[in-house]
């Protein structure tokens, strides 16, 4: 049994090796542009900093769902764009329209990886912004407290979930809409 | 008519795009009324502006490889800004700074 | 095209010079803050402006180390300010 476990550990060590080894190369390919004579001083970096990354974090950092890292991009790109157009018209019109305020939003999704994630993507989405970070809730400054805010966060919550693998209900079966 | 016509006409209106952005952004920090409403006009503005040049700069650099290390890069500004953001407003909110509701206007 | 990315690199130019506006306000050191990280953003697209404008492909990994340096000063920042509350 114990045997198994080990073999099971192991395993998942390599992968992660790999995993981190294959992605440093990448990045080296890309930041080098793929120049020839960098490809073998590349060797040594690349392993040295996969060793290095092992050491400073041995468990596995993010475990993202491909397609729901896809979806999550899409959904990404569109949102950050509306952010900035958003953003820019308020600061350039005459009136500008601002009714901002601080609201608590009560997180459901589990795990340090998942809540630091949706932490950081609120600031890019339209009109709200993360100030805080609790063991409960996410406190967000936002541009416009007319809009649906905790409807929109809710849906970003959902995507974030879905990115890492699980699923959240929407916030409407919870009766709170 | 040939492809570069239409690539360059694109790159045209991503680099018009991006300045407007820079500009939005810097005139946001300047007449927003506190340090939150700031940080929002600093941090979607000014990352959709990079982005927008990035990708001008990519379709003019003609090169795959070119284009992931311009990707690379605006993807650590985005990542870098978000953690920034964070860090700025937290500390503002630990320092009590209020934030402007629209009284006194 | 060399026009084109001329006039951007001119506007981001200015972008900062409206940010300093900023710095001379304040009124907080949070907000002076603000415009160093506008600096950070300005500063890596200038430097990929002017990569592609000069042809000097060395630039673009200047600005990949601005990108990396923009996020230590904020968290520099950020220490320095609590450190002097205590």
């Amino acid at each position: 049994m114990s045997g198994n476990i080990t073999t099971t550990v192991t395993a998942a060590r390599l992968r992660r090796i790999v995993n981190r080894t294959a992605l440093l190369a990448l990045v080296w390919l890309v930041v080098t542009e793929a120049d020839t004579h960098s490809l073998v001083p590349g060797v040594p970096i690349v392993i040295a900093g996969a060793a290095l990354s092992l050491v400073l974090s041995p468990d596995s950092l993010m475990a993202v769902h491909p397609m729901g890292a896809l979806r999550f991009v899409r959904f990404f790109a569109v949102q950050s764009v509306l952010g900035g157009v958003d953003v820019a018209l308020r600061a350039i019109r005459p009136s500008m329209p601002l009714q901002p305020a601080i609201i608590r939003y009560p997180l459901r999704v589990t795990g340090r990886w998942p809540r630091v994630f949706l932490t950081n993507t609120i600031s890019m989405l339209p009109g709200t912004l993360s100030s805080r970070l609790d063991d409960e809730a996410i406190e967000v400054h936002v541009l416009d407290c007319s809009r649906p805010v905790m409807r929109e966060l809710a849906d970003v919550e959902c995507r974030v979930a879905d990115l890492f693998g699980s699923n959240l209900p929407p916030l409407e079966e919870e009766g709170a809409a | 008519m040939s492809w570069q016509w239409v690539v360059d006409g694109v790159s045209y209106v991503l680099f018009a795009a991006s300045g407007f952005f820079f500009l939005a952004g810097s005139v946001g920090l300047v007449r927003f009324p506190d340090v939150y409403t700031r940080l929002h006009a600093l941090t979607k503005s000014d990352n959709l502006g990079l982005g927008l040049a990035v990708a001008g700069l990519s379709l003019q650099s003609g090169s795959w490889i070119v284009a992931l290390k311009l990707l690379l890069t605006w993807m650590i500004v985005i990542v870098a800004g978000a953690t920034a953001c964070y860090l700025v407003a937290n500390s503002a909110r630990d320092s009590e700074i209020e934030p402007w509701t629209g009284e006194g206007r | 095209m060399t026009l084109a990315l001329q006039a951007l690199a001119v506007t981001i130019l200015l972008s900062v010079a409206i940010g300093i506006y900023r710095i001379e306000r304040g009124p907080t050191g949070t907000d002076r803050m603000l415009s160093a990280m506008l600096f950070g953003t300005s500063g890596v697209a200038l430097t990929l402006v002017l990569a592609e404008l000069t042809r000097l492909g060395g630039l673009r990994d200047m600005g990949l180390t601005f990108a990396l340096l923009g996020a230590l000063t904020s968290v520099a920042f950020v220490k320095r300010a609590w450190g002097a509350d205590d």
